[in-house]
């Protein structure tokens, strides 16, 4: 059954995104690419707070962030593990961030003067590589 | 009970012609650390040192734990742990001699907590003061204060000349011993990066006034970085909303603002900026922009 799984992640100090933003990010990759799958445990908070050296409030920020988004769930005195996939945000909001994200995108990729063939190309190795691992 | 571990009503304090404390209202709620930054003079060591009953306002009211500043008993302080950048303690007297009067003055002493704390420095009970090295010293201060079980604990500049496992460890004495668990923490730092790691909530101080209260995170959204191509001169800088800070280069204006939204594009457009690009910063760049804003410099050249 659910073992606790070690995180595996790094925060930066002096990054425009909060602390608790880059573990809300780290912790989505991870999911997203089957690195963390369905049912595994995470770092309890204050575990995950002493491995990177900070406030256990902002861990507990974050996770409470990912578990209102729907990709953790928390089990009664057990802790919080990896929710099953399913659609976590509403349509509209997801499609609010979807704009917001391609517009970002577009933003920063227009002023670097690449061709669209190149950067659609690019972009579907990036999400590929992105794509959960299948296994057998 | 007051819902505020410290409390200033309205806080003056006059050193001849300079107000150092500028009728400062200032509430921090219990529970947490409070991270208070300011440039150097802003207030803060005065501001502690009226708090903790040294130094008499030359107006005002300061309420600590609920209690009168001015009017604090033994008993009171018993409550209050206070770790100083001097780390003064009398040179002459041994570590074990200074450990077994705090164990003795202080009823909810921890020694296994004591123990912890000081176990990652190379301190002898027999080594006097004197012969201790300041991160040493640093140590044994945050061990003594960490130990009698403080509901605040207020630490000015704690880790300043702390080697990096030294630093760590006082963090980790700090976030994560089982006592600081109940305990509000007010600390006094120039280190960003790590108030980012260790505040709940950040204070800047300027001139003796409080200029914010905001977790770190809501601060740093705040400042935005803007840099805009304007051919020739640009705006004048005083009719800049919310400048903080201004450079030009390599041809580029670079502005720092403050509360400013999407509208700023329009004002660079206005003054004819060909492209503009915005970014959002860091807590030490949004925190340095602001201070710097009316830092004392030399007059310009």
């Amino acid at each position: 059954m659910a073992r606790n799984q070690a995180l595996m992640i790094e925060i930066a100090t002096g990054d425009p995104r909060p602390i608790s933003k880059q573990i809300v990010d780290g912790v989505r990759m991870k999911i997203a690419t089957g690195e963390l799958q369905r049912g595994m445990q995470l770092p309890s908070v204050r575990g995950l707070a002493m491995q990177l050296t900070i406030n256990p409030n902002t861990v507990a920020k974050a996770y409470a962030e990912l578990a209102a988004e729907g990709w953790l769930e928390s089990r009664q005195g057990l802790g919080l593990f990896v929710a099953p996939p399913r659609q976590r945000l509403s349509r509209a909001e997801r499609d609010k961030r979807f704009d917001e994200a391609v517009n970002r995108f577009v933003h920063d990729v227009i002023a670097l003067d690449v061709g669209s063939d190149e950067v659609l190309a690019r972009l579907d190795l990036e999400l590929q590589a992105c794509a959960p691992k299948k296994t057998a | 009970m007051s819902d505020h571990a410290i409390e200033t009503r309205a806080l003056s304090k006059r050193f001849g012609s300079k107000l150092a404390l500028n009728h400062l209202d200032l509430q921090v709620p219990r529970g947490g650390i409070h991270a208070i930054v300011g440039a150097n003079g802003a207030g803060k060591s005065t501001l502690f040192r009226i708090l903790l009953g040294f130094l008499a306002p030359t107006a005002g009211d300061t309420c600590i734990l609920g209690r009168d500043s001015q009017r604090l008993t033994p008993e009171d302080r018993g409550r209050i742990g206070f770790v100083n950048e001097e780390h003064t303690l009398p040179g002459w007297m041994t570590v074990q001699a200074i450990t077994a009067a705090q164990r003795r003055l202080y009823r909810r002493w921890s020694q296994p907590l004591f123990d912890e704390v000081l176990g990652h420095y190379h301190i002898l009970p027999e080594q006097q003061i004197g012969e201790l090295s300041r991160g040493e010293r640093a140590g044994f201060n945050l061990a003594l204060a960490l130990a009698q079980g403080p509901e605040l604990l207020v630490l000015d500049e704690p880790t300043l000349g702390l080697d990096v496992v030294a630093k760590r460890a006082f963090l980790e004495a700090l976030m994560y011993s089982n006592t600081s668990d109940d305990c509000t923490v007010i600390y006094c730092s120039h280190q960003m990066d790590e108030i980012e790691r260790v505040a709940d909530n950040l204070i800047i101080l300027e001139q003796g006034q409080l200029r914010n209260m905001s977790p770190p995170e809501e601060f740093c959204a705040r400042v935005s970085h803007w840099v805009a191509d304007i051919p020739f001169k640009g705006p004048d800088p005083r009719t800049v909303p919310g400048l903080l800070q201004l450079q030009r280069l390599d041809g580029l204006h670079h502005f720092l603002v403050l509360d400013q939204d999407e509208g700023f594009a329009d004002f660079l457009r206005a003054s004819g900026a060909r492209s503009i690009n915005s970014m959002p910063v860091g807590l030490d760049r949004a925190v340095n922009g602001f201070l710097a804003q009316n830092h004392a410099a030399p007059a310009a050249a």
